[in-house]
């Protein structure tokens, strides 16, 4: 068998040389150790010897650059056949480059929240750090901020002497639009599409609402007590509600269902989830087996899920498995609105703000917190009775807190 | 390698046609680097040690247990004749993790610390002090040990060589300092590097004892070794042993050589090889010597198929071993 | 409790460790009959001997190297460079060869070697006899680096570098040799990698080395009286960094400055800032400070000198600038 005559690899980093002339002709006998061509390399032109003894029977690379490996020529016994493959890289040199191990790509980034801070129309807004966060957490707009701090930057003392705005049931990111003249066109987000794809397949679901107005009184007090026995814990309206729903849902199974192509699924557990307007779009994270939570609780993992909202930070099981939805806007002051269906949810409750309202009683005329929800259900699932029940559950509930233990 | 209980000042007949064996191995090994090398398959800079087979062996063969060397960067042959078996430092050359530093050193940081070889070094002179230290320590343990530590002529004009050499014999410590003088330091002529032509004035210069020794007659290098040996060790303080010998490969594999002149090597080649020179000693016959080559070069080769059988190193390996 | 001077608390340490260790012996220049330049190995010669009192030849390449080879059988030697500007010359065999022995050799060796040296300002020493390079060491992974302030805190810290099995560059400072102070009657180790807080307070941090520990807590004093609660913590081990206290520290403040001596610009200030910048983001309510020496080497002339290296009141404008408002 013939010898074949590879370009060596003469350096660390050597990939490549260039053969400038054999000095052997095809038929020449070689002997292992004579020099056999020249070669050009970065550093130098040498000569190289032949690694084995014969005939040189074959020059397949005349001249010109060759990598490292490539068989070049082949050295033999007078009159022996030489098989030449098409491309003469060897294993070798496929071995070598793949050892250069590629760099693992850094995983794409999530997307940033936008920060609170707009671009105001005289430019970056100077605010500390701690600043910004605090600014943020509160809902408080920096640009309607002066800063008492080097170069008139804003620092945290003067974001906490604004005062603090009522405490919004589900936390949200104010987002400041600076005013344009051009009609922007923005392109789709993906959380924007899947918004649109769904909530487009839940409008098309025979769906019905029903409203009722319920006297927020004693649930007022409950967040207020519930503050008290917590105060590490921000407990607000929509953990009450959540914790509310969750006991009702329980007691009304019929509710906590699914309709599949083929099946209504009947779910253990009360896994409520929450409304989010999040800066990259609605997001509705779960409250898992939230009827084994208490208030606290509740508040507690609302708290985290919603701050992960904010930081794009949720992950598929906080996002997954919900059987029902609470929608609340009464931070925006909505007086009532029906909201849409989360599919595949069977459910959701848009609840309204709490205001004072004169409401007659036992012929007399209260000053009471009233509060508007509407219940929309998917009438596939849920018939008429079975949605109005669980309505007065959840209001009797929310007036009555003793009556949900 | 041979361990006998007491080690006699000379070379025993039956012992040298192992030596030779020895050598032989070392010479296929380096040989075979060389080929893996140019094939690609070998990562960084290696520096192969042919023709200074008869230093390593005939110096390590001299050793007493308990003693120690360090090596230069020019490490394989030392670390073989010392013990390390020829799997462990081919995995290295692998980078693979059965090799002897597990792969975290390569070529010129082979260490072997159970063996007493206390690595190679990259840094031309930057184990010399070392040896000083290991030396110091075993004075002060009363340890009956020697340090050894080997470098190339290069190394004579550095300041560590300086240092340490004087360090050494101002405490009066067991050691041994090797000079392997193939008169070349990387490209540079010995007569462009040292303005003295004999080395061992550098040793005289600080009053340090010199022993010369032809290094490509392992049986002249034993001997002197030895009586090195011997001196350092009954505490009259450290010296320093001077092999003459020759670097019949390039620098580093690859290296053309284009400093040198073309017929040097091939003329050393015939001339002074060590493994001819003890071959021709003992009558060793073609057959007998195509015997020990076939044994040899089937090690050599079951080295590389071990290596390349090896286990990688997990990527965050690299953070392992930082800090003890 | 009783009071030794922080030269005496390091030979307190060094011959507390060689009287109960027969492995760990000192060495250097001028340390035996002398006592060392800085009188910090006084009378250790005659308690200890010549064969563990080492005077070396002036060459620090030796020194280190015979060291490192000691300790890599088994020894615990604390060499001692004279000056901090010569570890320049021993820095081949410190970084080259302490911090990589272990990391080369796969982990067949440990290196516990102790480099003990002294530098700073003061009394015009010049360009080359005044250096602070801690920047240059804790850049080296295989490296430890500690940088005590106090007796206490020098002895207890250069008892766990020795019984450290890492090479350990341990740093002193020229000006503390002769500051007093409490320690405990008998040695306590103090845990390598922990930070000290020298005193407490709410508006912001400042994290300190060497000597500007002492001069950050004349600062903290001054600006006290001007309603300005400091809190003064001193890492003590450069390399590894106490991020946690550091970073929790400023995380009740809101604010930091971090002082050395060393020149400002790329020194050890520059990476805390980085961590607690890092770490810290959301808590800060004012730019990190740093607070070290002018970007030249040191001149001779006292009000040269005066002017390039920080003092109490570089440490004071430093905090104020973080409490600042409009206009200051």
């Amino acid at each position: 068998m013939a010898t074949e005559v590879k370009l060596p690899r003469l350096g660390q980093g050597m990939e490549s040389g260039t053969i400038v002339k054999w000095l052997k002709a095809e038929g020449d006998p070689v002997e292992k150790g004579e020099a056999l061509y020249e070669l050009d390399t970065d550093k130098v032109t040498q000569e190289v010897e032949a690694e084995a003894s014969g005939v040189l029977l074959r020059i397949a690379v005349q001249e010109g650059e060759v990598e490292v490996g490539r068989t070049i020529g082949f050295i033999g016994e007078q009159g022996e056949a030489v098989v030449e493959s098409p491309d003469g890289d060897s294993a070798g040199a496929a071995a070598a480059r793949a050892k250069v191990e590629a760099p693992t790509e850094p995983s794409p980034r999530e997307p940033e929240p936008t920060t609170a801070a707009a671009p105001s129309t005289n430019g970056r807004i100077k605010a500390s750090p701690l600043a910004r966060r605090i600014a943020r957490e509160r809902g408080i707009d920096l640009a309607s901020l002066t800063g008492t701090g080097p170069d008139g930057r804003i620092v945290a003392e003067d974001v906490e002497r604004v005062q603090a705005q009522p405490t919004p049931a589900s936390d949200s990111l104010l987002l400041a639009r600076a005013p344009s003249r051009e009609v922007e066109s923005r392109p789709l987000t993906s959380i924007r599409k899947t918004i649109a794809r769904r909530l487009t397949q839940a409008w098309t679901v025979p769906a019905f609402q029903l409203t009722v107005d319920v006297d927020m009184t004693r649930a007022n007090e409950l967040v207020a007590g519930q503050r008290e026995l917590n105060p590490d814990v921000r407990i607000t309206v929509t953990d009450v509600l959540t914790k509310v729903c969750a006991q009702a849902l329980m007691r009304h199974r019929d509710m906590n269902v699914q309709y599949a192509d083929d099946a209504l699924l009947a779910f253990p557990s009360a896994e409520v989830g929450i409304a989010v307007a999040a800066p990259q779009g609605l997001v509705v994270p779960v409250v898992h087996g939230a009827e084994r939570l208490t208030i606290a609780q509740i508040a507690q993992v609302r708290g985290d899920l919603v701050g992960r909202a904010r930081d794009a930070k949720l992950r598929s099981d906080d996002l997954e498995g919900g059987t029902f939805t609470i929608s609340n806007l009464g931070m925006y002051e909505v007086d009532q609105f029906v909201a849409v269906l989360n599919p595949p949810q069977a459910s959701i409750l848009a609840v309204g703000a709490t205001r004072e309202r004169v409401v007659p009683r036992n012929g007399d005329l209260l000053v009471l917190p009233m509060m508007t929800m509407t219940l929309t259900c998917d009438h596939r699932a849920v018939d008429g009775a079975t949605g109005a029940e669980f309505l007065k559950t959840v209001k009797a509930f929310l007036e009555d807190p003793g009556l949900a233990l | 390698m041979a361990k006998v209980e007491e080690k006699k000042d000379a070379l025993r007949k039956d012992e040298l046609k192992d030596v030779l064996r020895e050598m032989l191995l070392i010479r296929r090994f380096e040989e075979k680097v060389e080929e893996r090398f140019r094939a690609g398959e070998l990562p960084g800079f290696l520096h192969v040690a042919i023709g200074q087979e008869a230093c390593a062996v005939g110096v390590c063969r001299a050793l007493e247990d308990g003693d120690i060397i360090a090596s230069t960067h020019r490490a394989h042959a030392h670390t073989l004749a010392k013990g390390t078996h020829a799997n462990e430092l081919m995995a290295e050359l692998y980078g693979k993790t059965e090799g002897c530093s597990h792969g975290y050193g390569g070529s010129m940081h082979l260490y072997d610390i159970a063996r007493g070889n206390m690595g190679a070094n990259a840094v031309i002179g930057g184990g010399l002090p070392h040896i000083t230290g290991a030396a110091l320590a075993f004075q002060m343990r009363g340890e009956p040990r020697v340090a050894v530590a080997f470098f190339g002529d290069g190394a004579t004009n550095i300041g560590t060589f300086h240092e340490a050499l004087n360090l050494a014999q101002l405490w009066q410590v067991p050691a041994v300092f090797v000079l392997e003088d193939n008169k070349w330091a990387e490209s540079t002529p010995e007569s462009q590097h040292s303005p003295i032509r004999d080395l061992s004035e550098r040793a005289k210069a600080f009053g340090m004892k010199a022993l010369k020794a032809d290094g490509q007659d392992v049986e002249a290098v034993y001997k002197a070794a030895r009586k090195a040996l011997d001196h350092a060790r009954s505490g009259k303080g450290p010296v320093f042993l001077h092999l003459d010998t020759v670097r019949f490969s390039g620098h580093y594999i690859g290296d053309p050589q284009v400093y040198r002149p073309k017929d040097e090597a091939r003329e050393l080649r015939s001339k002074r090889d060590p493994i001819e020179i003890l071959r021709e000693r003992l009558e060793v016959g073609d057959d007998e010597l195509a015997e020990l080559d076939a044994e040899v070069t089937e090690i050599v080769e079951a080295s590389v198929e071990f290596a390349k059988a090896g286990t990688d190193p997990a990527p965050d390996d690299a953070l392992k071993n930082i800090y003890a | 409790m009783p009071e030794l001077s922080y030269r005496e608390a390091v030979r307190d340490a060094l011959s507390t460790a060689m009287r109960e260790d027969e492995d760990v012996f000192v060495m250097g220049e001028d340390i035996a009959e002398m006592g060392g330049s800085m009188g910090v190995t006084h009378g250790m010669l005659e308690e200890f001997g010549k064969e563990r009192v080492r005077n070396t030849p002036i060459s620090e390449m030796a020194l280190a190297g015979a060291a490192i080879g000691a300790a890599m059988q088994g020894m615990r030697p604390v060499a001692e460079i004279m000056y901090e500007d010569f570890m320049t010359l021993a820095a081949e065999q410190v970084v080259n060869q302490a911090a990589k022995l272990r990391y080369m050799s796969g982990g067949q060796l440990t290196v516990p070697v102790v480099f003990r040296t002294q530098g700073g300002a003061g009394w015009s020493p010049g360009a080359q006899h005044a250096q602070q390079l801690e920047a240059w060491f804790v850049h080296i992974p295989g490296l430890k680096v500690v940088f005590a302030s106090t007796p206490e805190d020098v002895r207890g810290l250069l008892w766990s570098s020795i019984y450290d099995d890492n090479p350990v560059v341990f740093f002193e400072h020229r000006t503390l040799y002769g500051i007093k102070g409490e320690v405990p009657e008998k040695i306590e180790p103090i845990p390598i990698g922990k930070a000290r807080v020298h005193r407490e307070g709410e508006d912001v941090t400042v994290i300190a080395t060497g000597r500007l520990v002492h001069e950050s807590l004349t600062a903290a004093e001054e600006a006290e009286k001007e309603g300005i609660s400091v809190e003064v913590v001193d890492p003590r081990t450069l390399q590894p960094l106490d991020e946690e206290a550091l970073v929790g520290s400023v995380k009740k403040t809101n604010r930091a400055v971090v002082a050395h001596e060393a020149v400002t610009r790329m020194g050890f200030g520059a990476e805390v800032a980085s961590v607690l910048q890092y770490q810290a983001f959301d808590w800060l309510d004012a730019p990190i400070e740093r607070v070290g020496a002018k970007f030249s080497p040191l001149p001779f002339a006292p009000v040269m000198e005066q002017f390039v290296v920080p003092h109490a009141e570089d440490v004071l404008a430093a905090i104020k600038r973080t409490v600042g408002r409009n206009g200051n």
